[in-house]
C-alpha cells in the first residue's frame, strides 16, 4: 500500500509544454538531415529540466515532463510502434501541417516509448511525474488505416501496446498514469469499442489512473465514459464549462472518482488574472467535493508561447493557493491522501 | 454521369515540391511579403489544383478552396456582424477551424466567391468549375451566437446574406452551386428548417442547385429528401455504410452526389472497386442524376494520395463506362 498525501486542490498539467525556439530550429535540423539525433535528443533533455525547474518555481503540486520529444501526440507513438509508417503533410488548420500515422502492418511494441524520459524527468524532481501516454483509440482515430479490415482490430491491438507501456512506467516509479483519449467523444457511435480499448489499457495497473478528454460533446455517453476504470477524469471546464456542468448536475459524477478541472483557456493568448480563475475553481466547487477537485488548465499548453504559459499556470497556482486559505478556514483538511495498492 | 470532387484540395505538395503556399503565408504574417504577393501565390496554387485536378480526369472541379482557412471563418469574415473565435474541432476530425462569433445582425457586404469562381473557370477553360459555399444551417450550428441567441433567426440571417451571393453567382452564370450541410446530420429534428432555407435560396438560381453532407448518417432524414428543392444531394457512403440503404428509394427528383472514395484514409481504392460500386448505384439511380465523387473534401490527405485517388475514381467510372457503350 502506497499513501500519497497533496495539498487540497492539487495543482498540475495536462501534458505538453511550449517547445522553447533552440528545439523548434532542432527539431527543424533534424528532420532536414543537418544534425544527428544525439544533438537533437540532448537539446530534448535541456527542455525537459526546464520544464521541470519552472513547474517547481511556480509551485505546481503533480509534474509533466512537457513532451519536448513529442511532435504530435498520435505520432510519436506511431513513430516508435511496429506496423506503422508516417504519411505526408496534412493540414491541421490554418497554415498548421503535420504528419498522420498509416497503419500498413501488425502493430507491435520492440521496446518501451516513454519510459527513459518520464525516469528523466522523475530524477530531477522529489515531486511526481506524471507517465503521459496516448489512448489506443485516439491514436486509431487519429491515424490513416491502410492494414486492418475493421477499426476494433486496429484500437484492440493498440490497446494491448499501450497496456504494455503502461506496465513498464509503472515498473519505472510513476505513480501517476494519464491515458488521454480525446478522440472518444467524437464518435459516440464507436463507444463500446473504446471502452473494451480502455479496460484492456488499464489491465493490471495500480498508479493514480488519469483519462484526460477534451473537444467533444460527452451528452450520448457520458453513462458510459464515468464509468472507465480510471481515479480521474482532466476534462475542459475553461471552453466547455456551459455543456459540462449542466451534464453533470443532470447525469452525476461519481463520487468516488476525482476529477481536473480545466482552469485556463490554453487557445487564447490573454492571461486570465487570479481572481477570474478563482472564479473558475469556485464554480467547479459548487458541483464537485473539493477533496475530489484538482486544477489544471484545460489541455495541453503548447500552442502557447513559453511567456505565457509561465504566467498563466503562476496566475492559476497563485488563485488555488487563496482558495486553499479559504477552504481550510471553511474546515476542510489542508491535505488529501491517496491510498494506491502499490 | 459526372466525375467530380466534394470541395477542398490538399494545398501544399510533399517533397520534392515546394510548400510554396505555407512559405507565402507565413512570410505574409510576418511582413515580409506584400498582400499582393500572397494573393500571386494563391492564384498560382489554385491554377495548379485545378490543372491536377483537370490532369487527373475530374469532369465537374472546385477552385480547391486554396484561399480558405477553413469552411466557416472565409465567408464569416466577410460578412458583417461577425466576428471570428478561438479553434474548434470540425465534427469528428482531427482538423480544427475558427469559430464565428455573431455579434451583430448578420449582412452580406462584399462578394464572398465569386471572383475565385471567374478566375478558376477562366483557369479551367472549358471544364466547369462548381461554386461552393458552406451552406447558412451549417454556419449557424458551427457559430457562436452572442446576438440572436436563436438558432432558426441565426440560420436564416446567414441564408440571407447567401443569398446576395447567390444572385451575384447567378449574374455570372454560374453552372453548378453547392452549399456544404454536414450539420443537418447531426440534428435530424432540423429537417424542416433546412428545407425552408433551400426554398427561398431556389428562387435565385437557376443552375444546377446541390446540397452536400457528409461524415455522418442521412438515414434519419431519409424520407424528407425528396422535399428539399434542389437538384443534387451528395452524400458521405463511407463514413457510414449504412447510408448504402438508402440508393434503393433514393428521390427520383433528385440526382446523387455518390461518395465513395475515402477522402480521409489513404488506403487506395481499385478502380474495380470502385466500378462495382458505381454499377451498384446504377441498378436504382438513373446515370444522368449520378455525380460520382469522393466522401468529402480531400484535404484530410496528403496532396500527392488525393491526386492517386481521383485517378482511380476516373478509371473506376471509365470501367463502367466501357461496359455500357
Amino acid at each position: 500500500m502506497k499513501e500519497i498525501k497533496l495539498p487540497i486542490l492539487p495543482t498540475t498539467s495536462v501534458g505538453s509544454f511550449p517547445k522553447p525556439d533552440y528545439l523548434v530550429k532542432a527539431r527543424n535540423q533534424y528532420a532536414r538531415g543537418l544534425i544527428p539525433y544525439s544533438t537533437l535528443h540532448e537539446l530534448e533533455l535541456k527542455a525537459t529540466e526546464e520544464v521541470i525547474r519552472l513547474q517547481e518555481e511556480i509551485g505546481i503540486d503533480i509534474l509533466v515532463h512537457g513532451e519536448m520529444e513529442r511532435g504530435d501526440m498520435a505520432t510519436y507513438f506511431a513513430e516508435n510502434l511496429e506496423g506503422f509508417t508516417i504519411s505526408g503533410l496534412v493540414r491541421s488548420y490554418g497554415n498548421r501541417y503535420y504528419k498522420k500515422p498509416i497503419v500498413i502492418g501488425k502493430i507491435r511494441r520492440t521496446k518501451p516509448i516513454t519510459v527513459d524520459m518520464f525516469k528523466y524527468a522523475q530524477s530531477l524532481t522529489k515531486k511526481p511525474v506524471k507517465g503521459m501516454l496516448t489512448g489506443p483509440y485516439t491514436i486509431a482515430d487519429w491515424s490513416f488505416n491502410e492494414y486492418y479490415d475493421n477499426k476494433r482490430d486496429l484500437v484492440l491491438d493498440l490497446a494491448e501496446v499501450i497496456n504494455q507501456e503502461a506496465l513498464d512506467l509503472e515498473k519505472a516509479g510513476a505513480l501517476f498514469v494519464q491515458i488521454d483519449e480525446p478522440a472518444v467523444p467524437t464518435h459516440p457511435e464507436e463507444i463500446e469499442i473504446a471502452k473494451e480499448a480502455f479496460k484492456i489499457t488499464t489491465r493490471g495497473l495500480r498508479s493514480f489512473l488519469i483519462t484526460h478528454i477534451c473537444y467533444g460533446d460527452f451528452r450520448p455517453i457520458w453513462k458510459e465514459v464515468v464509468n472507465f476504470p480510471v481515479h480521474q477524469f482532466d476534462l475542459e471546464f475553461t471552453n466547455n464549462a456551459d455543456k459540462l456542468y449542466p451534464l453533470i448536475e443532470n447525469e452525476g459524477f461519481p463520487r468516488e472518482k476525482y476529477i481536473a478541472v480545466g482552469v485556463i483557456d490554453v487557445h487564447s493568448h490573454r492571461i486570465e488574472s487570479v481572481d477570474e480563475i478563482k472564479a473558475r475553481i469556485k464554480e467547479a466547487l459548487k458541483h464537485f467535493n473539493p477533496e475530489q477537485v484538482f486544477i489544471d488548465p484545460d489541455c495541453g499548453l503548447k500552442t502557447r508561447t513559453w511567456e505565457e504559459a509561465k504566467a498563466k499556470l503562476e496566475n492559476m497556482v497563485k488563485a488555488v493557493m487563496e482558495v486553499r486559505e479559504e477552504l481550510v478556514k471553511q474546515g476542510y483538511p489542508s491535505e488529501i491522501t491517496i491510498k494506491l495498492d502499490l | 454521369m459526372i466525375i467530380t470532387v466534394v470541395d477542398h484540395y490538399p494545398k501544399i505538395p510533399n517533397p520534392p515540391r515546394e510548400p510554396k503556399l505555407r512559405k507565402a503565408i507565413h512570410a505574409y504574417d510576418q511582413g515580409k511579403i506584400t498582400k499582393e504577393e500572397l494573393e500571386k501565390i494563391f492564384d498560382e496554387v489554385t491554377q495548379e489544383v485545378i490543372e491536377e485536378q483537370i490532369s487527373a480526369g475530374v469532369e465537374l472541379i472546385t477552385d480547391g478552396q486554396i484561399r480558405w482557412e477553413d469552411g466557416q471563418s472565409y465567408i464569416a469574415r466577410k460578412l458583417e456582424g461577425t466576428q471570428i473565435g478561438g479553434l474548434i474541432r470540425y465534427f469528428d476530425n482531427n482538423t480544427y477551424y475558427r469559430q464565428p462569433v455573431i455579434v451583430g445582425e448578420i449582412k452580406w457586404k462584399e462578394p464572398i466567391i465569386v471572383e475565385d469562381w471567374k478566375k478558376a473557370q477562366k483557369w479551367a477553360g472549358s471544364i466547369p468549375v462548381k461554386a461552393v459555399l458552406t451552406g447558412p444551417y451549417t454556419l449557424g450550428r458551427l457559430s457562436r451566437d452572442e446576438y440572436y441567441k436563436n438558432l432558426e433567426k441565426l440560420v436564416k440571417a446567414y441564408t440571407n446574406a447567401l443569398i446576395e451571393e447567390t444572385k451575384l453567382l447567378e449574374e455570372n452564370k454560374v453552372k453548378y452551386l453547392q452549399f456544404n450541410e454536414p450539420s443537418i446530420q447531426y440534428y435530424p429534428e432540423d429537417i424542416d428548417l433546412l428545407i425552408e432555407v433551400y426554398k427561398e435560396i431556389r428562387k435565385y438560381f437557376s443552375g444546377n442547385l446541390a446540397i452536400y453532407t457528409y461524415f455522418h448518417t442521412v438515414i434519419p432524414i431519409k424520407n424528407r429528401l425528396k422535399d428539399l428543392p434542389v437538384d443534387t444531394f451528395g452524400i458521405d457512403f463511407v463514413s457510414r455504410k449504412e447510408n448504402f440503404e438508402i440508393i434503393q428509394e433514393f428521390p427520383k427528383n433528385l440526382a446523387l452526389g455518390y461518395g465513395i472514395v475515402d477522402a480521409r484514409n489513404t488506403k487506395l481504392e481499385t478502380p474495380e472497386q470502385i466500378a462495382s460500386l458505381i454499377k451498384k448505384a446504377l441498378e436504382c439511380i438513373p446515370e444522368d442524376k449520378l455525380f460520382v465523387n469522393p466522401s468529402c473534401g480531400l484535404e484530410y490527405l496528403p496532396r500527392e494520395r488525393a491526386y492517386d485517388k481521383l485517378v482511380n475514381l476516373v478509371k473506376g467510372v471509365n470501367l463502367v463506362r466501357g461496359e455500357r457503350k
